[in-house]
C-alpha cells in the first residue's frame, strides 16, 4: 500500500522517558498511517517495549506528546488508551488453558441472554464469524490446551480484534513458531491490515520484517536511527542490520571450524514410541550436529529421550564405546551429557534463585558433598560472569531480572560448569538479541574446539548452516535425511524438512 | 574479587518488618502491664511456642521445597498415643520414646512415598493421610486420655543453666533449619525443587528421593516436637496434635514463606512464630477473652500476606 494516502491515526513528538540510570527513550517522533503495517526493529534495550508502554498507558513519558487522531495527549492511562482502541498482543500467555477458543475471546466481555446468564450459542456463533472472516481453521468449542503454539496465538489475535480496535501492537509474534505457522499468523496480520486496522509490529526477525512491513524503523539505545520504506518489501536488511549495532555485524556468524575426531556417542534404534520408525545417528568429537525440522517433528522429543528426560520404547546408546541407558538427567549428566532446553524461562532456570545458585545447580558438588563452601562458589561463578560477559548489577539478583541473552548465558555458565563431554542445546539463540547471540557462537565454537561435541535444534536455519558441521532433517519423529558440508543450504533442509506428496 | 550484595535488603524485607511489628507490640503490652517485659515472660513465651516453632521449621522445609505437610496433626497425636500406651504397658521410656520418633519417621516417610510415586497433589495426599494417622491413634488410645506413668519432664519442663530446655530446642532446630538451607547442597537442591521442579529434574536432582528425603526429615522435626509436647504435658488424648498443621502453615506465611515453593526465609518464619506467641501472651496478660484472641490471629494472619504481596507489587 502506500501510506502517504491514508491518514495518521497516532504520531508522537520527542517522546522521552528516562529510569534511573538509563535514558530509555529520547525524542522519539513516529507516526503510523491508518492500515499501515510499521515495524519496530532494534536491540534488546533499544527502547521499543518503553514506547510501547507509553503507548498503552503502562508508563507516562517525562516529555513530549502523543497525538492520536488529530487530539494530542501528554500521557495516556490505560484506561485511555483502551477506549482509543490501542490493543497490544504480548508475548506471554494470557489465555485461560482450561477454556474454549470462543469463551477466551469474550472473556471481560461475555454476551448474556436476557437472565443475565452467558449465551454459549451467541458467543459460539460469534467467535465462528470472526474465525470464518479471518479465512483461517480453529475450533471455537475447542479447549486452548489442545491447541499448537500458532493456534493459541490466532486466539489471542481474535481477542484482541474482537474489541474493534484502530492499532494492533504486536511484540515478537512468531517467535515460538516454526516457518509454516509463522507465515500464516503473518498472512493474518497482512489480512487485518486491509480492514483498516494500523499495526505495530515489534520482531528480531529482520527477514520476516521485510517481508511484512510498509515501514520499518529502527531504534538504537533509545534513539531513532532511521525510517525505511518497504512498500516493495525489498529494504537491504544488511543497512537495518548496521544501523541496529551501530557498527558492521555479520549476521552470519563465520565459524572457524575444528578437528572432528573419533565417535563419542552412538545412537542405536532409538524408540519413543512403538510405532515410531527406529532413529540411528552418531556424535563425533569436535562436531556441532544439527537437527533442523519443523516444530512439532519430533527434535526435542529425541534429545529429551537421550538426555533421560523422557522415557522412551527402545533403543541403546554407545558412549564412549560403552552400552548405557541414562534413565534419568541425573545418569546422564554423569556420563557427560547435558541439556539447554528450548524454554529457559520454563525449563533453564529457577527464575526465583539468584545468579549464583542457578549457575552451580549442575556442577554443586565441585563446593562441597554436603557443607557449601559459598566464598568460592561466588568467586568461581564471577568468573563465569565475567567471561560469558553477563550484564548484572549483582550476582544476588534474582535470574528473572535479566535480559533474555543474559538469561541464556546463566544457562549456559550452568553446563559448562561441569565437565561435560556433549552439550545438547535446543533452540540456542531464540528471542535474544544479536550480541548476546554472537557470544553464544563463539562460546559453541570453543567448545568444539576443546574436543567436545554439541548437538544443536534450531528453527533458525541461518543459524543452523553456520554453525552445523552435518545436519540431520527430523519429520514425523523420524530422521529424513543428514545433510553434510555444501549440501547443507536452506533449499536443501526445507525440502527435506517438509511433507512433499 | 568484586562481587557486590545488596547490602540494604534486610531492611526492605518482611523478616524487618516483622521484627517492628513485634517490637511496638511489646512495647505496647509493656507499657500496659509491666510484667510484660519481664525475663520470666520472655522465657514463657518461648516456651509456649516452642512446640508450634519445631512443628513450623519442618513446615517451612516443605512449603519451600513446593511440599506441604497437613497430617503433622496426626502424627503428633499417633506418636504420642503410642508412647504412653507403650509405657502403660510396661516398656521401658527409652524404647517407648524410640518408638515413637520411628513412627513419625515412618509416616513422613510414607507422605513422601506417596506424594513422588503417585503424583497426588501433596495438599491432598497429606490431607487423607492425616485423617489416617489421627484414626489410627483414635484406634490404639480407644478416644481415651492416656496418662504417661513415668517421669518424663526434662524436654518440657528443665531448665540448663537457668534458660528452659524448650527454648533452647527451638533455637537449636531453628538454626539447624537455617544452615540446612543456606549452607548445605541439600538445601540447595530442595529450593531449586520448589523454586522449579521441572528445572532441578534436568539438572540431575533426583526429585523423587529428594521428596521423600524430606518428608522424613520433616518426620524427624515432628518426632521431636511430639517428644517435646508429650513432656510438657504428661498425658494425651489422640487429637492432642490437631491444628498444629494449620498454625505451623500460618506462621510460616506471616514470616514470608511461600505456597509456590522457593521462596522464604527462616528467620522470617521464626518471626512469625515468635509473633504469634507475643501476641497470645500479651493478650493474656491484659485479660483479652480467648474468643477475640481467636478472631485477632485471623487478621494478624490475613494482614501479614496482605502486606507481603504489597511488597511483591511495589517490587
Amino acid at each position: 500500500m502506500n501510506v502517504k494516502d491514508s491518514e495518521i491515526i497516532i504520531q508522537t513528538k520527542k517522546l522521552s522517558k528516562s529510569f534511573p540510570g538509563v535514558k530509555a527513550l529520547s525524542d522519539f517522533s513516529f507516526e503510523l498511517y491508518q492500515g499501515e503495517i510499521h515495524c519496530l526493529v532494534g536491540e534488546n534495550g533499544a527502547g521499543k517495549s518503553t514506547f510501547i508502554k507509553l503507548l498503552t498507558g503502562a508508563l507516562h513519558p517525562d516529555s513530549g506528546e502523543i497525538i492520536f487522531n488529530g487530539k494530542s495527549f501528554p500521557a495516556l492511562d490505560p484506561h485511555t488508551a483502551q477506549a482509543l482502541g490501542i490493543q497490544v498482543i504480548y508475548q506471554e500467555n494470557i489465555l485461560v488453558n482450561q477454556m474454549s477458543v470462543a469463551e477466551n475471546i469474550f472473556v471481560g466481555c461475555e454476551k448474556t441472554n436476557r437472565f443475565g446468564l452467558i449465551d454459549y450459542k451467541a458467543i459460539f456463533g460469534e467467535a465462528q464469524k470472526i474465525i470464518d472472516s479471518l479465512g483461517i481453521h480453529l475450533a471455537p468449542k475447542a479447549l486452548v490446551e489442545s491447541l499448537s503454539t500458532a493456534d493459541q496465538q490466532f486466539v489471542k489475535i481474535i481477542k484482541a480484534l474482537a474489541l474493534n480496535p484502530k492499532v494492533l501492537i504486536m511484540d515478537e509474534p512468531t517467535t515460538m513458531f516454526n516457518a509454516k505457522d509463522a507465515e500464516k499468523v503473518l498472512k493474518l496480520v497482512r489480512d487485518i491490515t486491509t480492514q483498516g486496522i494500523s499495526v505495530i509490529y515489534i520482531s528480531h526477525n529482520l527477514k520476516e520484517v521485510s517481508q511484512i512491513a510498509d515501514r520499518i524503523t529502527v531504534l538504537r539505545d533509545g534513539q531513532f536511527v532511521n525510517c525505511h520504506n518497504n512498500e516493495d518489501k525489498n529494504v537491504d536488511l544488511n543497512v537495518i542490520t548496521k544501523e541496529m549495532v551501530g557498527r558492521p555485524v555479520s549476521i552470519f556468524y563465520e565459524r572457524e571450524k575444528s578437528e572432528i575426531g573419533d565417535v563419542i556417542l552412538e545412537v542405536e534404534n532409538l524408540k519413543l514410541t512403538r510405532s515410531s520408525t527406529p532413529i540411528n545417528f552418531q556424535l563425533r568429537r569436535g562436531e556441532i550436529l544439527g537437527i533442523a525440522g519443523m516444530v512439532g517433528a519430533g527434535r526435542t522429543e529425541i534429545v529429551r529421550a537421550i538426555f533421560g528426560a523422557d522415557k522412551k520404547v527402545g533403543g541403546t546408546l554407545v558412549y564412549k564405546g560403552k552400552r548405557v541407558n541414562p534413565r534419568n538427567p541425573a545418569e546422564a549428566i554423569k556420563l557427560g551429557i547435558g541439556m539447554i532446553t528450548e524454554d529457559r524461562q520454563k525449563t533453564g532456570l529457577v527464575l526465583s534463585m539468584n545468579i549464583i545458585e542457578n549457575t552451580t545447580l549442575v556442577g554443586l558438588n565441585k563446593f562441597g558433598r554436603i557443607i557449601l563452601k559459598l566464598k568460592k562458589e561466588a568467586q568461581a561463578v564471577w568468573n563465569f560472569v565475567e567471561k560469558l560477559n553477563i550484564k548484572t548489577p549483582s550476582l544476588r539478583k534474582e535470574v528473572q531480572f535479566l535480559s533474555g541473552g543474559n538469561q541464556q548465558k546463566t544457562v549456559l555458565a550452568k553446563w559448562l560448569y561441569k565437565d561435560i563431554d556433549v552439550l545438547i542445546f535446543d533452540e540456542p539463540t531464540r528471542g535474544i538479541d544479536v550480541n548476546s547471540k554472537t557470544e553464544i557462537y563463539k562460546l559453541m565454537s570453543q567448545l568444539v574446539k576443546n574436543g567436545k561435541s554439541i548437538i544443536m535444534i534450531s528453527s533458525d536455519l541461518i543459524e543452523l548452516i553456520a554453525m552445523s558441521d552435518r545436519v540431520l532433517v527430523v519429520r514425523n519423529g523420524a530422521i529424513s535425511s543428514e545433510i553434510q558440508g555444501e549440501q547443507i543450504t536452506e533449499k536443501n533442509i526445507i525440502a527435506n524438512a517438509i511433507e512433499v506428496n | 574479587m568484586n562481587v557486590r550484595v545488596n547490602d540494604l535488603w534486610f531492611f526492605k524485607s518482611q523478616s524487618f518488618f516483622l521484627v517492628l511489628v513485634i517490637a511496638l507490640i511489646s512495647i505496647v503490652a509493656g507499657i500496659l502491664n509491666p510484667n510484660f517485659m519481664t525475663k520470666s515472660n520472655m522465657f514463657a513465651i518461648f516456651q509456649q511456642v516452642a512446640v508450634l516453632g519445631i512443628v513450623t521449621m519442618s513446615m517451612v522445609l516443605l512449603l519451600i521445597s513446593g511440599l506441604i505437610d497437613l497430617s503433622v496433626g496426626g502424627m503428633i497425636g499417633l506418636s504420642t498415643v503410642i508412647i504412653t500406651k507403650l509405657v502403660m504397658n510396661g516398656m521401658s521410656l527409652e524404647f517407648a520414646l524410640i518408638t515413637g520418633v520411628l513412627v513419625c519417621l515412618l509416616c513422613g516417610f510414607l507422605n513422601g512415598v506417596i506424594v513422588s510415586k503417585t503424583k497426588v497433589v501433596p495438599l491432598i495426599a497429606t490431607l487423607g493421610m492425616s485423617y489416617v494417622y489421627y484414626g489410627v491413634a483414635l484406634v490404639i488410645s480407644g478416644g481415651l486420655f492416656l496418662t504417661l506413668t513415668m517421669d518424663f519432664d526434662f524436654l518440657g519442663r528443665g531448665k540448663i543453666l537457668g534458660i528452659p530446655v524448650l527454648m533452647i530446642i527451638f533455637l537449636l532446630v531453628t538454626a539447624g533449619t537455617h544452615i540446612l538451607l543456606k549452607f548445605t547442597t541439600y538445601g540447595r537442591r530442595i529450593v531449586a525443587m520448589g523454586g522449579n521442579e521441572e528445572v532441578a529434574f534436568l539438572a540431575g536432582i533426583n526429585v523423587d528421593r529428594y521428596k521423600i528425603m524430606n518428608y522424613t526429615l520433616s518426620g524427624g522435626l515432628i518426632a521431636l516436637a511430639s517428644l517435646v509436647l508429650l513432656s510438657r504435658l504428661g498425658s494425651v488424648l489422640a487429637n492432642v496434635g490437631n491444628g498444629y498443621e494449620l498454625r505451623a502453615l500460618a506462621a510460616a506465611v506471616i514470616g514470608g514463606v511461600t505456597f509456590e515453593g522457593g521462596r522464604g526465609t527462616v528467620l522470617g518464619a521464626f518471626l512469625g512464630v515468635i509473633l504469634l506467641g507475643v501476641v497470645a501472651n500479651a493478650m493474656n496478660i491484659l485479660n483479652v477473652s480467648s474468643y477475640y484472641q481467636t478472631v485477632v490471629l485471623g487478621a494478624i494472619i490475613v494482614s501479614a500476606v496482605v502486606i507481603s504481596n504489597i511488597g511483591k507489587i511495589k517490587g
